[in-house]
């Protein structure tokens, strides 16, 4: 039972997603109502009709009081989380008790977080935002629903299974001499190769990284390129598992899991029908079954809908010294070597540049807007220098984007007017009746901005400009022929990365999760839960009781975490946990604990995948401590109960120590 | 101690709103409003957070099949009840559990159906505004002279234990018992000055009686209904029907404080059991004390005059604010009518009786019973002894009224078919200056005169020794206070007994029951666990709960200078002895 639904201000549903068992719960509620012999309503319009008075009384809270929902609970233990990011409302409903308010909140975060990987600065104008996410074609729709119902499915099912994505941090295959061979391969031949090549189409490969499953075997930067930041990089890894997603269930091969993972694959068809709005333009014309055919061949495809050699359009953050520009566009190539192990490449497109102009001109504008609408316009006006800049730099912008086969008509006309507004009188324009502008303006630059980077097709690809497809097969067959006597090999270690064996030294330790947040890494022993597969912690119900038990631990602590406690204990039934944050330096010397922010309850999830929570923390805690390098570490154990917890903290802190030098291993 | 009423309201709002009332498009809100608190809220916010809460929470509850329980907002949450068409929400800010708030809202409710019946046949019988200066004194009640940890667990205020002679206890345990001997007498509590000294009853039933003490304790009354005849259904109250049959596991740990207040019964779980079913009164045979009928008729009038007299008035004020006027009519008329003896003061107020409480408060949980308090004291002063009997032929009226009354509400279960069927039982209710003792007794008790007799007898004289006594030794001031700060909550007897003073206290105060609101939260809804310690860079906090009890300890002084890394060597993971130590001698045994 569970449901993630995106929906306009107006009761628009933007985007939804359901699992099997909410979908019929709606259908049977709305069956009820339904006259006898009455075809049922599309279930997107069900869906629609149930949650519409939920958000407009969302959003007359809002306008009335100034307070909104964030969630509601039942008596049957029905959770429903709602977050409104600009005019967006997330709600995420659970109702078969396996996610709790923090697990649905991360959802949305996450969900928003893909939004913005796959659509970029369109984001940051709702009104676009709203067309991108809800095309007026049906079938486009479909498909781009589709994607990001897999996408969203994907994360969950990561999330579920893997550790990396449970305390969000990357994993590393744990193999030193490998991973240098491999990034000094990716350094040499590789990215020189490509970039030096005449066929790459004037891309230029920034970070090229490999995967085995969702554990990173080596990842190389090239000089130039800002860092990826943590949170990026998880998705990535997402949005590969999505394309090529390694089964672990079907490796293993329990014949349940097989039907599980295709049952997501259910996906309602509008039928037309004569309510059926949203037909539009295309009315009648559209015919079912070729939806159907379309919807099959995707099955049965699994992802990269056309060719597969075509990149996927994503959105990343790019730090370089003038500034921080969130949301840059970048090609991603996912090249597989084999299955569950794929060589992933970044690259910088042309025009990128566009980009960065784009976003500045947008921050000023919003800048301008809030303080405008904050009735600030005195010191609006006194920026009048950089105003001054703003509107020789956009005069230029539009001159030289009109030449690169861009339409800028809307663009020109609406800035023509904003300036014969704006810089009349001296610059007593600058007032709250310039903030529509403002918005208009924001609004025609996130246009611009999608016509140079959002192509055609919806899912985020990206049209004829690509690296060549001969280029990326040598790449391929480069990468392969380094690995091929490896391949079995890392395909193993990938699920016995390192495990509780080699820690005799820790008699009752059952498990331990130790995470660098600085560099957004884990270490953990492997967890294989499967019916195949036996573990170190057994099979069965005790293997699956200790990951719960794990699971749950990591939750705890964000709670604690949250309100500011970095240490927990906790003794629970027959095991014993710990939990602990600290702060080093770079040369490892511990700084003392700070007070730490108290958060309230509905704010953003604690993790690195969505709305970084440690790099704030890290900022924050840096505050005391400039010019030098902060450190943020984490550690959680689980330890039998019947242990003495004086020896329980011992091997705490002697597994600091120990993993303290694994997690030197450069990463770039 | 925790004699600091934290001024400030806990919630900021509180409504019930009836669905029925508006059904059609063209009804207006407000129909539908039984209750708003803060009252002067304006009416267009009144609707409009009673309009936008109602659909949400009914859209919910379609959506999932099941009524909303909470409802959360950036700055605030609303803890909901829905039934049938009613819908109570109770908002707080939110840094109050949503274990708590829920818990409020329902103790809420529960003490207006303890006093009014089922709320459909209540708004039935009284005007809205009569309910609505009820409402006001159960929401003031609740939020009466407790700290905001009374508020993490919606415990009981109890006498402070510490500063008080066991032997007291015990006595109060025995007159408690002794009124028992009538087998008319269900169980009974002692409270003082607010706070409860023993007993018999479950805590959800003892919270409950003890509106009466607030009552009389507030000496202003609002006169405004006094002579308006009512149908007297004095304090009559309803127990659920259904016997504890399904008591809670008998739990390990509360032989012990049962055996303070009960040492002579054998067995101390049996008798509270029998205590508690709604038979039990005839489990107890008839006291050896028969009184002699000479003093039986003017005992009975005695409270008859006063009751009599009252007994609309009671009622009124009980359940609508004048319980207090008639009170202090009360005293006044024990003077004025001719009472003899010297003392003018009254101190008896007798068969209250009371009403219908809602059967699912579990009111009958015989596996709860007898919670003894401990806590701090304080005190409106008042008189004491009463000597004065006075005759009167009202009594027997009074009895008639009642009982018509009672026949006249029966138990229906009306919306809330979903619980228990209501009982009406009746409140005997003594007073002795600060000191309170109230039974729940049949309804048919006033009647019998010999019991009445009995009772009022067999206690009179212990019951003013007993105010006598913790009057004077109730005084002590606030508990032992250490380098250390704690607070035990006893979660069969519902009592919590802290060394932390209800007065907005330091950081670490404030940091101590932060922490503590978070992990009485954890605790709540995460079974296996135990222990915990938790620690941010100012304060580390212990906890540790068995079934029975949950203990939460914070040593102070010395700011934890350390790097949050592991280290077994690290003061905070000393705590827990540190704990089992210090508290013993605040009579915690965390062994």
């Amino acid at each position: 039972m569970k449901c993630l639904l995106i929906a306009s201000e107006s009761a628009e549903v933007l985007f939804y997603w359901t699992d099997p068992e909410f979908e019929q719960n709606i259908q049977e509620q709305y069956g009820a109502s339904q006259e006898e012999g009455e075809k049922p309503p599309a279930f997107e319009d069900c869906i629609n009709t149930l949650f519409a008075p939920i958000i407009i009384s969302c959003s007359t809270m809002v306008d009335r009081l100034g307070d909104g929902y964030t969630s509601f609970s039942t008596e049957n233990n029905h959770s429903y989380v709602l977050h409104q990011f600009e005019e967006c409302l997330y709600i995420a409903v659970n109702g078969d008790g396996e996610e709790g308010e923090e697990d649905l909140r991360r959802k949305i975060y996450v969900m928003k977080k893909m939004i913005e990987v796959l659509f970029g600065v369109v984001t940051l104008s709702s009104p676009l935002l709203r067309k991108e996410l809800r095309p007026q074609d049906t079938e486009q729709r479909t498909r781009l629903w589709k994607h990001l119902q897999s996408l969203l499915e994907t994360y969950s099912r990561l999330k579920e299974q893997d550790q990396s994505f449970l305390v969000e941090a990357v994993e590393r295959l744990i193999h030193p001499t490998l991973c240098e061979q491999c990034i000094e391969f990716l350094e040499r031949s590789l990215v020189q190769q490509i970039n030096s090549s005449v066929e790459r189409a004037g891309e230029e490969v920034l970070h090229a990284f490999i995967l085995v499953h969702t554990k990173l075997l080596a990842f190389y930067s090239s000089r130039n390129a800002s860092t990826l930041t943590s949170s990026d990089l998880l998705a990535l890894i997402i949005m590969v598992q999505n394309m090529y997603p390694s089964n672990i269930d079907l490796e293993d091969c329990a014949p349940e899991d097989v039907e599980n993972t295709s049952a997501p694959d259910i996906f309602y068809t509008p039928e037309p029908s004569p309510t059926n709005r949203d037909s539009g333009t295309d009315g009648d014309s559209f015919v079912d079954p070729d939806i159907q055919m379309a919807e099959d061949s995707l099955q049965t495809l699994e992802c990269p809908p056309h060719d597969p050699s075509t990149p996927s359009r994503v959105f990343l953050e790019v730090m370089l010294k003038e500034g921080c520009y969130p949301m840059m566009p970048h090609s991603m190539y996912c090249l597989p070597l084999w299955p569950g192990i794929t060589l992933v490449l970044l690259t910088k497109i042309p025009k990128s540049n566009l980009a960065m102009s784009i976003y500045v001109f947008l921050e000023a504008f919003a800048k301008l807007e809030k303080r405008l609408s904050e009735g600030l316009e005195g010191s609006a006006a006194r920026g009048q220098t950089s105003i001054q800049d703003l509107r020789n730099k956009l005069d230029k912008f539009i001159r030289a984007v009109g030449t690169v086969d861009i339409q800028t008509s809307a663009l020109q006309s609406v800035w023509t007017e904003f300036k014969s507004r704006a810089f009349i009188r001296g610059g007593h324009g600058f007032n709250r009746g310039l903030v529509p502008w403002c918005r208009g303006m924001k609004t025609q630059l996130c246009g611009v901005y999608r016509q140079c980077f959002m192509a055609e097709n919806g899912v985020g690809g990206g049209g004829p400009q690509r690296l060549s497809p001969s280029l990326q097969d040598r790449a391929l067959i480069m990468v392969q022929e380094k690995l091929i006597d490896w391949k079995d090999f890392l395909l193993v270690k990938s699920r016995r990365n390192i495990t509780m064996v080699s820690y005799p030294e820790f008699p009752g330790l059952i498990h331990f999760i130790y995470i660098d947040r600085t560099a957004g890494q884990m270490i953990a022993p492997s967890l294989n839960i499967t019916d195949r597969a036996t573990s170190e912690l057994g099979k069965g119900p005790l293997a699956h009781f200790i990951k719960g038990k794990i699971w749950g631990l990591v939750n705890t602590s964000r709670l604690y975490l949250q309100k500011g406690y970095s240490t927990v204990t906790l003794r629970d039934g027959d095991y014993f946990f710990c939990y602990f944050l600290w702060f080093e330096n770079e040369t490892g010397y511990k700084l003392e604990v700070k007070e730490l922010p108290i958060l309230p309850d509905d704010s953003a999830p604690i993790g690195m995948l969505a709305m970084d929570y440690y790099r704030k923390l890290l900022r924050y805690y840096s505050k005391n401590h400039q010019g030098e390098v902060v450190k943020c570490y984490e550690l959680l154990t689980v330890h039998l109960g019947v242990i003495p917890v004086e020896y329980i903290l011992q091997h705490c802190s002697q597994l600091a120590r120990k993993l303290w030098e694994p997690s030197r291993i450069p990463l770039l | 101690m925790a004699d600091n009423t934290v001024a400030d309201s806990r919630y900021n709002y509180f409504f019930l709103y009836d669905g029925s009332k508006v059904k059609g498009e063209g009804d207006p809100t407000r129909a539908g409003i039984c209750y708003f608190y803060p009252e002067e809220t304006p009416l267009d916010k009144q609707e409009l957070l009673c309009g936008q809460l109602a659909g949400v929470s009914r859209c919910v509850s379609e959506l999932s099949s099941s009524p909303v329980r909470l409802l959360r907002l950036r700055r605030s949450k609303f803890a909901i009840r829905m039934k049938g068409d009613f819908l109570w929400a109770l908002g707080c800010s939110v840094d109050i559990p949503d274990v708590s708030i829920c818990n409020l809202l329902d103790q809420l409710i529960n003490l207006f159906s303890f006093y009014n019946g089922p709320i459909r046949k209540s708004y039935q019988i009284y005007s809205q505004e009569d309910l609505a200066v009820r409402w006001a004194r159960y929401l003031s009640h609740l939020q009466e002279g407790t700290t905001e940890l009374h508020h993490i667990f919606s415990c009981l205020s109890t006498i402070d234990s510490t500063h008080i002679d066991p032997l007291l206890l015990l006595k109060a345990a025995l007159i408690l018992q002794a009124c028992q001997r009538c087998p008319l007498v269900l169980a009974g509590c002692i409270l003082f000055r607010g706070r409860v000294v023993s007993t018999q009853m479950s805590p959800d039933l003892t919270v409950k009686v003890m509106l009466l003490q607030v009552l009389s304790q507030s000496t202003q009354s609002t006169p405004k209904e006094v002579n308006r005849p009512r149908k007297s259904r004095l304090l009559s109250r309803t127990l659920s029907d259904t016997p504890p049959s399904d008591p809670p596991e008998p739990d390990p740990a509360r032989p012990a404080p049962l055996s303070l207040h009960c040492p002579s019964t054998p067995g101390s779980s049996t008798s509270d059991d029998l205590l508690f079913s709604p038979s039990l009164s005839f489990h107890t045979p008839p006291g050896p004390l028969s009184p002699s009928p000479s003093t039986v008729s003017p005992q009975i009038s005695y409270h008859s005059l006063p009751n009599g007299k009252s007994s609309h008035e009671v009622e009124e004020g009980v359940t609508g604010g004048l319980h207090d006027q008639s009170l202090d009519s009360l005293e006044g008329g024990d003077s004025e009518s001719g009472l003899i003896g010297v003392g003018p003061v009254q101190s008896c107020d007798i068969p209250h009786d009371l009403n219908r409480h809602n059967g699912d408060s579990m009111a009958l949980d015989g596996e709860k019973a007898g919670a003894l308090g401990f806590r701090g004291q304080n005190s409106p002063g008042c008189g004491r002894r009463r000597t004065g009997i006075v005759a009167d032929e009202k009594e027997g009226h009074r009895g008639k009224v009642q009982l018509a009354d009672t026949g006249d509400v029966p138990p229906a279960p009306c919306e809330n078919s979903s619980g228990p069927p209501l009982t009406t039982m009746t409140l005997y209710q003594h007073r002795v200056r600060g000191l309170v003792l109230a039974l729940l007794v049949e309804p048919h008790f006033h009647n019998d005169t010999a019991a009445v007799e009995e009772v009022y007898h067999s206690s009179l004289a212990s019951l003013n020794g007993l105010e006598a006594h913790l009057r004077t030794t109730a005084r002590g001031g606030a508990g032992p206070q250490g380098p250390y700060t704690f607070a035990h909550y006893d979660c069969i007897q519902n009592t919590l007994t802290t060394n932390l003073s209800g007065r907005p206290g330091g950081a670490q105060e404030r940091s101590f029951v932060r922490a503590t609101s978070l992990l009485h939260s954890h605790f709540s809804h995460t079974e296996a666990l135990q222990e915990a310690i938790v620690r941010n860079a100012g304060a580390a906090v212990y906890a540790t709960r068995s079934v029975a009890q949950e203990t939460y300890f914070l040593q102070q002084g010395g700011a934890l200078r350390n790097s949050g890394i592991p280290n077994h060597q690290d003061s905070a993971f000393s705590l827990p002895s540190k704990a089992r130590h210090r508290l013993l001698k605040h009579g915690v045994n965390l062994l």
